[in-house]
């Protein structure tokens, strides 16, 4: 069970493993892999894996110089009750690396350290109010669009040629094997991409289960690690790029908007591993700020697929909206029995909708009433989002949508690309220096800025609602929201090497001013 | 809050919760009860029986037409199967774990293949009604309904027609069956096709409930052998009522006091507890009652 070799649905991205010849040694995978081993082989494998430790970086100086193509190793779950999300993110890393080498690239580049101004492009001409120019918008202080107030103008032609095919004159290849669901096989899947096949960028993981599995395996290599999906926050690792959207760029606009729109009453419901557990500790901190209060808290299983008890909980709870963070198959059940059982409450979240398309999977009205507030998602109305989901679908007519964390890896990706350039080489220290130079990148959401010092990205973030006809309009825009928590404890990867995760609890803010 | 909402709430609870149990395990009651086979794949034909009638309700064929259309290309599957490979793991019951964990992969893993990541599921049919605080789901009730009349109807094949001797005599000592000129191989091919169809038929009951999605068929995979297991073998049919209603009602007051997190853990505590003092599962103290009461003449 613990080989996997044999299973993996990816069509010929998964190049079989380079003949490379060198002291990658064998001890290692079966010693760290292997589960029914003895003690005594254990040991030696570890000893084994030591030495590999020390050895392998100078290999891998080495072989950086040299010819071959440049190695995106991929892993995400084509397989399993995470499904849903992976091959839509597979796909996004199978668009870029095409594109790339196609001889494009997104826009975008160091512009070092600032807001919207260093970013974006303040508007060319004044205002012109009415029939003007449409492209043109106002944010007024709070992020709704109105009449007046900030303009800023977005490019809407982002897919540029990059004077050259493939990535510094070598073709970029995709190694994307099938992480299956399953967290030990994200462990041996991770080994092997960077032991045996060498790869110059990692891009990986799902949930915060799979990247916290893999995440001391990226930093005993100093394998170059982005983690495109939203989560949690509070990666400070100095091997760990975190390109998806974390809590205070989604939580606080929802339930600040959800409290003023709906009322103060709010019930949580989220998967219950870290994900959701710090998630819900992000509102239980910031909803008295606004005025709010969480009546109940309640963490479901991820194999739970049942929810007639919650549903009746909630009701006999009576809140004023329902704070949904669940994960996967299984729990996405809750919309239609939901809906069967008459749960007619607004509905919040930072994962649903945007991630898993619930409002294309359920009938009608399910998912009436639901609130997120998302870096991207696929009925984004600008032009170049347009051209985006134009180009993925004549790539893959057959998918049924192309969610936020997807959008992530694409741009992940075409980013890494950029900062490879900017360094002129693949090798992996100088890739990281270059991508904590202050770069963005002109990703279909709108500007995306790589915060050097914390590793995160500002996002263009859009609150998006369904309808009762499951139709996603746009209620507030903010073009630009930092990703600052790490920053508030103190972070600064830049001079500083960390490789370990924040928890709200150690910041005492967060304790501040919730009553319990 | 007022009671009798509350109190109509947890029955509602109780009978929609044991239903679930009672549908997911339904077919496995008889192909690991009466065949005694580890059927693995036991979730994805619950998928086949799903996704037949998602496909077919998309096609603008009515949702009981589905449902019976589940059944048999199920049951077709199952067939299939027997034929070519679980009849060559009779008796060997870790060679059949293993085959039939083998089928589940291949079908599973095939299903995302052809049919990609997920399927729009159906509207689930019937609306909702409240009571004082709680609303309740029309489609759940039918549900509860169809997994009485399942447990008449099965409890009728099996005591009152010629087949279900025949299958009972097979199962508990082939040799003499065949003696005695029962069809040994048929009636395996179609006890096992049977169990396989039931298994589709309770897939299509629940896919308006559910995500339609290549791996659906695991999360049915472990409440249906906590039911069969806790169930027991003496008498399949009662023991997987008895199991689902009795672990229902030890999950349904806990989730709804404590959460449903641990309302999962109180059942999983309880069909550990029922198994370390009841081996042979419910079944087994149920059918000696049946029996005694039988003897004194009351039933």
């Amino acid at each position: 069970m613990t080989k996997q070799s044999g299973k993996q649905p990816d069509q010929g991205a998964s190049k079989a493993k380079s003949s490379t010849g060198d002291t990658t040694p064998d001890a290692v995978e079966t010693g760290t892999s292997g589960t029914g081993i003895g003690r005594r082989q254990f040991m030696a494998g570890t000893a084994a894996t030591v030495t590999a430790a020390t050895v392998l970086p100078n290999i891998r100086m080495a072989k950086a110089q040299s010819s071959g193509p440049v190695k995106i190793g991929h892993i995400e779950d084509l397989s399993g009750n995470l499904a849903v999300y992976g091959v839509q993110k597979y796909h996004a890393a199978q668009l870029a690396v095409k594109e790339i080498n196609e001889g494009k690239t997104l826009k975008g580049g160091p512009v070092g350290s600032g807001g919207l101004g260093a970013m974006g492009q303040f508007a060319a001409k004044p205002p012109v109010m009415g029939n003007g120019d449409k492209d043109l918008k106002f944010v007024d202080d709070g992020g709704a669009l109105s009449g007046s107030g900030m303009a800023f103008i977005q490019d809407q032609d982002v897919l540029v040629d990059s004077g050259e095919s493939g990535l510094l004159g070598r073709e970029v290849e995709l190694l994307a094997p099938d992480g299956q669901s399953n967290n030990n096989i994200w462990q041996q899947l991770t080994r092997r991409l960077i032991q045996e096949d060498e790869v110059d960028c990692l891009v990986a993981g799902f949930t915060s289960a799979e990247r916290e599995a893999i995440r001391p395996i990226v930093d005993q290599h100093k394998q170059l690690y982005i983690y495109t999906n939203q989560y949690e926050g509070g990666v400070a690792d100095s091997n760990t790029f975190c390109t998806g959207a974390i809590c205070e760029q989604q939580v606080i606009p929802v339930v600040d908007y959800m409290i003023q729109k709906f009322g103060p009453r709010v019930y949580t419901i989220a998967a219950d591993y870290n994900f959701g557990q710090l998630t819900a500790a992000w509102t239980k901190a910031f909803a008295p700020l606004v005025g709010g209060e969480i009546i109940e808290e309640e963490f479901v299983p991820l194999s739970v697929s049942d929810f007639t008890t919650s549903i009746a909980r909630i009701q006999a709870a009576k809140p004023d909206w329902v704070f949904t963070l669940l994960v996967g198959t299984n729990q996405s059940n809750y919309y239609p029995q939901a809906a069967a059982a008459g749960l007619e409450y607004p509905m919040a979240s930072t994962v649903n909708m945007a991630q898993g398309y619930e409002h294309r999977r359920f009938k009608a009205p399910s998912l009436n009433r639901m609130y997120n507030c998302v870096n991207y998602i696929e009925e984004v109305p600008t032009a170049r989002n347009r051209a985006f989901v134009k180009r993925w679908y004549e790539m893959f007519p057959d998918d049924p949508y192309i969610g936020q964390m997807a959008q992530n890896t694409y741009f992940s990706v075409h980013l890494y690309a950029k900062a490879a350039r900017l360094a002129g080489t693949t090798e992996q220290e100088a890739v990281k220096k270059a991508l904590e130079s202050g770069l963005s990148i002109e990703a279909p959401e709108g500007a995306v800025f790589l915060e050097p010092s914390t590793h995160h990205c500002s996002h263009y973030i859009r609150l998006a609602t369904a309808d009762a006809q499951h139709n996603v309009s746009f209620v507030r825009e903010w073009p630009s929201i930092q990703p600052w928590w790490l920053q508030r404890v103190g972070v600064n990867l830049v001079r500083n090497k960390e490789y370990k995760q924040y928890i709200p609890d150690e910041d005492p803010f967060f304790s501040m001013f919730s009553k319990s | 809050m007022d009671v009798l909402p509350l109190v109509s709430s947890l029955l509602y609870q109780f009978g929609s919760g044991a239903a679930f149990f009672f549908l997911a395990a339904v077919g496995l009651v008889i192909i690991l009860g009466m065949m005694n086979i580890i059927n693995l794949a036991h979730g994805e034909l619950m998928m086949v029986g799903a996704y037949t009638a998602t496909i077919s309700n998309h096609a603008g064929i009515p949702f009981p037409v589905c449902v019976i259309l589940g059944f048999f290309v199920a049951a077709a599957f199952g067939a299939v199967l027997e034929l070519l490979i679980v009849r060559r793991f009779y008796g060997r019951e870790l060679g059949a774990l293993v085959v039939t964990w083998g089928i589940s992969l291949v079908l599973g893993q095939g299903t995302l293949l052809f049919f990609g990541p997920f399927m729009p599921s159906i509207k689930i049919p019937g609306g909702s009604f409240s009571y004082g605080d709680f609303s309740f789901s029309a489609y759940w009730l039918i549900l509860i309904l169809v997994s009485l009349l399942l447990i008449f109807v099965l409890w009728w094949i099996y005591n009152r027609t010629t087949y279900g001797l025949q299958a009972k005599a097979t199962m508990q000592n082939a040799e003499m069956a065949k003696s005695l000129g029962v069809p040994t191989n048929r009636i395996y091919t179609l006890t096992f096709s049977f169990g396989a169809g039931l298994a589709g038929l309770s897939g299509a009951l629940l896919a308006p409930t559910v995500t339609i999605a290549p791996f659906m068929g695991q999360q049915f995979v472990a409440p249906a052998f906590i039911t069969v297991v806790v169930g027991g073998a003496t008498n399949v049919i009662a023991g997987a009522v008895g199991s689902s209603a009795l672990l229902v009602a030890i999950k349904t007051p806990i989730g709804m006091a404590l959460g449903s997190f641990s309302g999962t853990v109180a059942l999983l505590l309880a069909a550990l507890i029922i198994i370390r003092i009841m081996p042979n599962g419910i079944s087994a103290p149920l059918q000696r009652f049946f029996d005694r009461r039988a003897r004194g003449g009351v039933l």
